[in-house]
């Protein structure tokens, strides 16, 4: 029969947290197995109860998705990570779209003569599906987003922040790789970015983008050049924000 | 007792067809079913309940709030639980990311508060040993089940389920009318349903859709009572619809054959008569 029991000066010791590991482990595995020295040790039910569903979750909650560990690692609140990891717009079909895009008007800014109209044309508008598919009816839970307490416009202003910013950076680092350097399609693509918005909510949002693609394409295709120059980018700069207002009041009702 | 969800003139058109036509009504504490053959509006006044569509023309008001105005209609989504007749899912995600993927959609946004309320509703619908499985990987009626757990999310005051037992085998859906009827003793459900059965076991009123407006509304005795004396039993084959009963006699609804004798109404009986000729012999 075991007669020996933790000392008052070891147990203080112990609760203390100043005995070596191995010391401590000894007087735990013999805690374990004494229910007279169990009875000495204070208990507090209420802790032991959230601590253990505190070490539950951690054990047995899932890791995060590539996506949410990034952006949690940028900052961005879990919860808001957790909801832009699930925008269909940053789908890889529509990624793998947009490089592809981009290596094609690289290309061809390489071999027809130095001219960037190529990708100073497609360059804005590689967002917009992925904006469109932001707030549209083809994402499989719409209708259980539609019907939660979370601000549509949260939502929706949310996913059209991550598509955009990921347009963006992918396509600032294909301009790296034009013979010449051009932020030229920034201001076009934010003011694209803005007119899918406000327009989205009037008509079927890939139509909208469809629409504003088609439109983007003609003004290219008779402006030339000019619609880049300094004249044309303070119409962009100015139209920006009455789009993004517009864009955001609408969600906003629905 | 004050009833938590009324709507009153409802119409909602789409282009030339009218889905709800003058729909009056009032739930209350307890499980009602809404039953319909497809088209009759029924999924038209569920989604005007669930606030997701707005109304051409009448009231709604739920907990006293409008939902016509947007601070009131998120009160209302508050106390909301709703399961759509498609409820969609990202099939690369796991069971247990897709219901916290709703739970920030419901706002708890406390990490912990969130896993553990995912947990408990993963377990009410008996899905917790599969929280780590690709919804992909997931039978159809535990898709179902997982669409019903994020319903659940944050104990609604308020449970709208759009034909909830499509695609469960019946020990499932046994599990779910418990589940069910120990949910409807405190709050309000509303199940929308093709299955009498479901009527008949669970709920304490019936509203019947046809063609846009409700036709019946009462306990299920009284829609199986809607039927009394239309009920037959024969022999041999009668003419128009009948069908095989398990003893071998036939079972047919209306005028009385020859040689028939009367047979017990049940709810479907009267659901089949009140939707008319048409519908008994389809």
């Amino acid at each position: 029969m075991n007669e020996w029991h933790v000392p008052d000066d070891l147990r203080a010791a112990y609760l203390g947290g100043g005995l070596p590991d191995a010391t401590a482990m000894s007087v735990e595995a013999h805690v374990e197995s004494c229910s007279a020295c169990q009875a000495a040790f204070p208990a507090d039910g209420a802790w032991l109860e959230t601590s253990w569903a505190a070490i539950a979750d951690v054990v047995d909650r899932p890791r995060p998705r590539p996506l949410t560990r990034f952006l949690t690692a940028l900052g961005v609140p879990g919860h808001v990570a957790v909801l832009l990891s699930a925008t269909p717009g940053l789908a890889r079909s529509w990624l793998l779209g947009v490089a592809g895009a981009l290596a094609f008007a690289v290309f061809a800014a390489h071999t027809a003569d130095r001219s960037m109209i190529v990708f100073l044309a497609v360059a804005p508008v590689l967002p917009l599906l992925g904006i469109a598919a932001a707030g549209a009816r083809a994402d499989s839970l719409y209708e259980v987003i539609a019907a939660a307490p979370i601000p549509r416009t949260r939502v929706v202003l949310l996913r059209a922040l991550a598509v955009l910013v990921t347009a963006l950076l992918v396509t600032a680092l294909a301009a790296r790789a034009l013979p010449d350097y051009t932020a030229a399609w920034l201001l076009p693509a934010l003011a694209l970015s803005g007119a899918v918005l406000a327009l989205g909510t009037r008509i079927a949002p890939h139509h909208a983008s469809a629409l504003l693609t088609c439109g983007w394409l003609a003004v290219v295709l008779a402006g030339r050049e000019a619609v880049f120059a300094a004249p044309a980018q303070t119409v962009y700069a100015v139209v920006l924000v009455p789009f993004i207002y517009l864009g955001a009041r609408r969600w906003n009702r629905l | 007792m004050e009833p938590t969800l009324t709507v009153h003139d409802l119409t909602r058109r789409f282009g030339r067809r009218t889905a709800l036509e003058g729909v009056s009504l009032a739930f209350g504490r307890g499980v009602t079913g809404l039953l319909g053959p497809n088209g009759a509006g029924k999924t038209t006044l569920i989604r005007v309940l669930a606030t997701t569509l707005a109304p051409d023309a009448g009231r709604v008001a739920a907990f006293g709030l409008d939902p016509a105005d947007r601070e009131q209609r998120l009160a209302i989504r508050r106390r909301l639980g709703y399961l759509p007749q498609s409820p969609g899912a990202y099939p690369h995600f796991t069971a247990f990311e897709l219901v916290e993927y709703v739970a920030i959609l419901k706002e708890i946004d406390d990490r912990r508060a969130r896993h553990d309320e995912v947990r408990r509703v993963l377990a009410e619908v008996d899905l917790g040993d599969r929280a780590h499985t690709k919804v992909r990987r997931l039978s159809g009626g535990m898709r179902q089940r997982l669409a019903l757990a994020q319903a659940l999310l944050g104990d609604p005051d308020l449970l709208i389920l759009d034909e909830p037992t499509v695609g469960l085998d019946p020990e499932q859906r046994m599990r779910f009318r418990a589940l069910l009827s120990r949910l409807g003793a405190s709050r309000t459900v509303l199940l929308s349903t093709h299955q009498t059965e479901d009527v008949t076991t669970l709920c304490e009123r019936v509203v019947v859709m046809r063609t846009g407006g409700v036709v019946f509304e009462g306990t299920p005795g009284e829609l199986a009572a809607q039927a009394a004396g239309q009920v037959w039993l024969t022999t041999t084959p009668p003419e128009g619809t009948f069908w095989r009963t398990p003893d071998g006699r036939y079972r047919t609804l209306g005028h009385r054959p020859p040689a028939a004798v009367p047979g017990e109404p049940g709810v479907e009986d009267g659901y089949l008569l009140l939707l008319g000729g048409e519908q008994v012999a389809a």
